[in-house]
């Protein structure tokens, strides 16, 4: 472990990216360069019990940057560290630490909540008395107990979205990722998430949600960070960063300064 | 703990839906039910058909007798006409009045018996007037041609070769024997094939396609857990499905063959069979491992589909060239999957080498072990899993 402030669940330093466009991809991108860098030299820290956003347009390396937070991607260059763990060294000890959501990972239809709740309790070594515990709890508090022994491929987008929300925190992680949490939601599934990562900073967990919704960073998030074109472009608490302003006026102010063109 | 959640969800995905287990079952149960209707077909077809020969005779020979008496032995019967003219005997075959028409030159016997070549004459003849497209014409032909042909055999007789008794000492177990040995294991290899595709590319390409994969790999679970929580489960699912062909064949082929499956299964020993066993065993881990690899890093279950297909037309090929060409090294059994193919060739012509066995099994063993490693690198592989 190496020094570990109290308080910084999460520490990004220097993370850098770098993917090899195909051809198609080239083609889609228009343009010729066959390397794109997803994330440049990112750092940010994110406390204990607070929900930390990463807000910026689609293409500016929201998801490469959880992605490699939840160990999926492993960075060129940098290092980020979860509750002291480096996402590098020590992947299997980080993924304990991190519960991650993305519409990208998804439930085998085949399978009913019940089953993939307790089956993925095991694949993080969770105690059976813990599970069956956190399962009537989580259940209940999402309305899913009704559908907890339909078929993942039999329900609703809603109750999907929920299953997949109550699956990646079945071990109680200290710190959770969220990329897009309320993207393709309806507005009653929408405000149950919303509620639920409310619930998560009151219980001392640490958030990180990417997205490029101004209102949900408003409502939410107490500490953000903007990034374009992978870098790090402000970082901050709404305060820092609007100082009075409304954050689509600032978003947009830094932006058009980082870019130099209109929007 | 993990392992066995990881092997309990493959467990429970396949044996929790029926058409996976139709699927898997079916190839042995229509194996088997085919063979058995065809080779039931086959025997009773001679055993049941009776001929009843009605044969309009011109002329005289000694071959009518000859005829006569073959008939008698097939238990069929047979009863030759005087034909009125060559005209209208034509005309009562064509019309299906009479089985066929025979036709003798005048005083046949005495001038066979007297013609040479050299002199240049025409030769006697023998006329058979018959309809192929009538069973019981078309068999009266068939005998009648090959009486005619051993008769003008005979008289240009000079010697001998294995007349009167049956020389050929084969018993009809043997033959089937020679058969199954050289068919079995390429069957063999057909069949776990089959059974470890339509599971395994479902299982890891499929999953990978829909990225509930990528669900588990978030999961503080170790990337051999993941691969081995894949092939065991899978390779003793396709261990089912290949037993059911393997089955369908064995009980079936004796049928076939017209024999019983009980003197078929005598002919070998409990080794034999526990061999048999242990080399289906061991290439079934190491198929599914291939397949694993294959679809680990394929995109799509289409695509996974495509390179397995290549790989299984080259296992085919090597099996059968292998199957059937003798005189191959001791060598062969460092190649997997041929090994067992050779071992299996051995085992049914009550020829094995029992450390031969044990050391393809062994190898086919070690190379899934390797597999296994390879796969738990490849899922660790952004570049693999996401295509970065």
């Amino acid at each position: 472990m190496s020094e570990f402030e109290d308080d910084v669940v999460v520490r990004a330093a220097g993370l850098k990216k770098t993917f090899t466009l195909s051809r198609k991809q080239q083609k889609i991108e228009k343009t010729n360069v066959a390397r794109k860098v997803a994330v440049n030299g990112l750092s940010f820290t994110a406390n204990r019990g607070e929900i930390y956003g990463l807000l910026g347009p689609n293409g500016a390396g929201k998801t490469t940057t959880l992605r490699i937070l939840s160990t999926l991607l492993k960075p060129d260059a940098g290092d980020a560290e979860i509750c002291g763990y480096s996402v590098v060294k020590n992947p299997q000890k980080v993924r304990d630490k991190i519960g991650f959501m993305t519409g990208e990972l998804k439930l085998e239809g085949f399978f009913t909540p019940d089953y993939l709740f307790t089956f993925f309790g095991e694949m993080h070594g969770v105690e059976k008395e813990t599970l069956q515990r956190r399962k009537k709890e989580l259940f209940s508090r999402f309305g899913i107990d009704r559908f907890a022994e339909v078929r993942v491929k039999d329900l609703s987008t809603g109750m999907k979205q929920k299953v997949s929300l109550v699956i990646s925190i079945v071990h109680d992680p200290d710190v959770v990722i969220f990329d897009e949490p309320t993207n393709g939601l309806d507005v009653l599934t929408a405000k149950v998430v919303t509620d639920f990562l409310a619930e998560l900073k009151a219980m001392n967990k640490s958030v990180i949600l990417s997205t490029h919704i101004f209102s949900l960073v408003e409502k939410l998030c107490d500490r953000v960070g903007v990034i374009v074109d992978g870098k790090s472009v402000a970082d901050g608490t709404l305060e820092e960063i609007c100082g009075g302003a409304t954050l689509e006026e600032k978003f947009f102010e830094i932006y058009r300064s980082v870019k130099g063109e209109e929007v | 703990m993990k392992l066995i959640a990881l092997m309990k969800k493959e467990f429970h995905r396949f044996f929790h839906d029926p058409k996976l287990v139709l699927t898997m079952l079916m190839p042995g149960v229509v194996i088997f039910v085919i063979y058995t209707l065809l080779g039931n077909a086959i025997w009773q077809k001679d055993k049941d058909v009776k001929y009843e020969f009605e044969v309009l005779l011109q002329g005289e020979s000694a071959i009518t007798q000859m005829l006569e008496t073959s008939v008698a032995e097939a238990g069929w019967e047979l009863t030759f006409t005087p034909a009125k003219d060559a005209e209208t005997a034509r005309l009562a075959v064509k019309e299906g009045k009479a089985t066929a028409y025979l036709s003798f030159s005048e005083n046949f016997d005495e001038e066979v018996a007297a013609y040479t070549p050299a002199n240049g004459l025409p030769a006697p003849q023998v006329k058979l007037f018959y309809r192929a497209a009538d069973s019981d014409s078309m068999a009266f032909y068939t005998l009648a041609e090959t009486i005619l042909n051993a008769y003008e055999n005979s008289l240009a007789n000079k010697f001998d070769f294995n007349l009167g008794e049956d020389f050929n000492l084969s018993s009809a177990e043997d033959i089937t024997l020679g058969i199954m040995s050289g068919l079995l294991p390429f069957l063999v290899v057909i069949f776990v094939f089959s059974a470890c595709m339509s599971i395994t590319l479902e299982s890891v390409a499929g999953e990978k396609e829909r990225g509930t994969l990528s669900t588990i790999l978030v999961t503080s679970v170790k990337r051999s857990h993941v691969a081995l929580g894949k092939i065991i489960p899978l390779s003793c699912i396709a261990v089912i499905g290949a037993a059911s062909s393997f089955l369908g064949v064995v009980l079936s082929m004796p049928k076939l063959m017209g024999m019983s499956v009980g003197s078929f299964m005598t002919g070998f020993g409990f080794l034999s069979y526990f061999l048999l066993f242990l080399l289906i065993v061991s290439i079934v881990p190491l198929i599914v491992s291939l397949m694993t690899v294959i679809s680990a890093y394929a995109k799509s279950v289409k695509e996974a589909s495509a390179y397995t297909s290549v790989l299984m037309i080259l296992v085919m090929l090597l099996s059968i060239v292998s199957a059937f060409v003798s005189g191959i090294g001791e060598w062969i059994v460092a190649i997997p999957v041929l090994n067992s193919v050779i071992c299996m060739q051995q085992i049914l012509t009550m020829s094995l080498s029992v450390w031969q066995s044990l050391v393809a099994v062994g190898l086919n063993l070690a190379y899934t072990a390797l597999l296994v490693l390879l796969i738990s690198k490849m899922l660790s592989s952004e570049k693999i899993m996401f295509g970065n």
